[in-house]
């Protein structure tokens, strides 16, 4: 099997923990003897490039972040380039975002299964997970160990079902947080997640409060 | 404050317009914002609005003074050319870059992590589209749109129910 991967996330690649699963995930796919392409749409020099492998290849993935309960916009004025081509093509997506319950995804993952209709190819299935703001803010070491379990993911891929596996399925984790959880998570927002946050913005230069009003 | 932004390509927010002012709507209850000629990019995820400069865009074009009047609106109208089904890149856009909105707090509300949001006030929000949209796909969409905001969807309205759409925003 050959992959042509396409990074959606408008993001630079440096910075993307779209990059970062990818990375885990093609590993997975070597493991499995499969060979793979990787492509960024940030990089909207390599537009043409990017198309023309898509029209050379029948195992395309796009992995992309969800922006807004959809694609990025950059991703979808990417998209209206692309040519219409035949069943022979296969895209599967791999869906990821910052908030951690597989609800959140579903608005995004129901426009996926419908778009390779539209450009006349077949689905592939869609890889939905959550819970991936963070891995920008980890080193590098902590960034692996986050996106590992994706590694998996890649090997399953290789074996040619696409996503619709179980395996792939289960992968996604909680549709919603149980009720506990919740208000574990509601007080660690309240508490040291608002921290967290406030150390990552000095980090960054910031010196005014998160919450600020400008207007 | 009914504020209507229009990125199609034939300009059918003018329609709009007329009609609003037809059904003796108070034009300083309403705003079209016509896109075309604007320089608005697409958000890059930089989260420089969350993290760097708390409510404010890094990239700097004619974005601002639209998010501006999105964050005062009452209802906030994305009058839209469809593809795929769905809005435009140029609506789309629009929507993503609305981030500097929110804060990088987070919550639990409805059962469902939420971001804490910038301001007090929040638009509703309602979609008019041209073409071969997916009614069901947009309703579902603007309805999670609104969610975030903590708002309300005003509806979904392919261009030729005009009088409908109309209707709400009276």
């Amino acid at each position: 099997m050959h992959v042509v991967i396409i990074n959606g996330s408008p993001r630079v690649q440096k910075y993307s923990n779209t990059e970062k699963i990818i990375a885990s995930f093609a590993k997975g796919l070597s493991e499995k003897g499969a060979s793979f392409e990787i492509y960024a749409v940030s990089n909207r020099k390599s537009w043409d490039v990017i198309r023309d492998a898509y029209i050379k290849n029948e195992e395309i993935l796009i992995a992309l972040p969800l922006y807004v309960e959809c694609i990025p916009g950059l991703l979808l004025e990417f998209l209206e380039t692309l040519p219409k081509k035949n069943d022979h093509t296969r895209i599967s997506f791999l869906l990821q975002s910052g908030f951690a319950e597989g609800c959140q995804l579903r608005c995004g993952e129901e426009f996926l299964k419908k778009l390779p209709g539209y450009l006349g190819v077949r689905y592939g299935g869609c890889l939905v997970k959550g819970d991936n703001f963070g891995i920008r803010l980890l080193d590098e070491k902590k960034q692996e160990q986050a996106t590992k379990p994706y590694q998996a993911m890649g090997e399953l891929f290789a074996e040619g079902d696409g996503f619709f596996r179980e395996e792939a399925r289960k992968f996604t984790g909680p549709e919603y947080l149980p009720l506990p959880m919740r208000f574990i998570m509601q007080f660690v927002f309240r508490t040291f997640a608002k921290k967290m946050f406030q150390k990552a913005a000095a980090s960054w230069g910031c010196c005014t409060p998160l919450d600020e009003k400008v207007w | 404050m009914v504020l209507m932004i229009d990125t199609t390509g034939e300009h059918i927010g003018t329609q709009f317009a007329e009609e609003l002012l037809h059904s003796g709507k108070n034009p300083a209850e309403f705003e079209l914002l016509d896109i075309t000629g604007m320089h608005i990019s697409p958000c890059v995820g930089c989260n420089y609005c969350w993290l760097k400069t708390p409510g404010r865009c890094a990239i700097k074009d004619d974005y601002e003074p639209v998010l501006k009047k999105m964050s005062k609106a009452g209802q906030v109208w994305l009058i839209s050319d469809t593809r795929f089904g769905f809005v435009s890149y140029q609506t789309k856009n629009i929507v993503d870059r609305v981030m500097p909105l929110v804060t990088m707090y987070l919550k639990i509300k409805d059962g469902q992590m939420r971001h804490v949001m910038r301001y007090d006030h929040q638009p509703d929000f309602g979609i008019i589209y041209t073409g071969d949209g997916d009614q069901a796909y947009l309703e579902r969409w603007c309805g999670r749109m609104a969610l975030n905001f903590g708002s309300s969807s005003l509806g979904v309205f392919p261009v030729e129910n005009r009088k409908e759409a109309v209707s709400c925003m009276l």
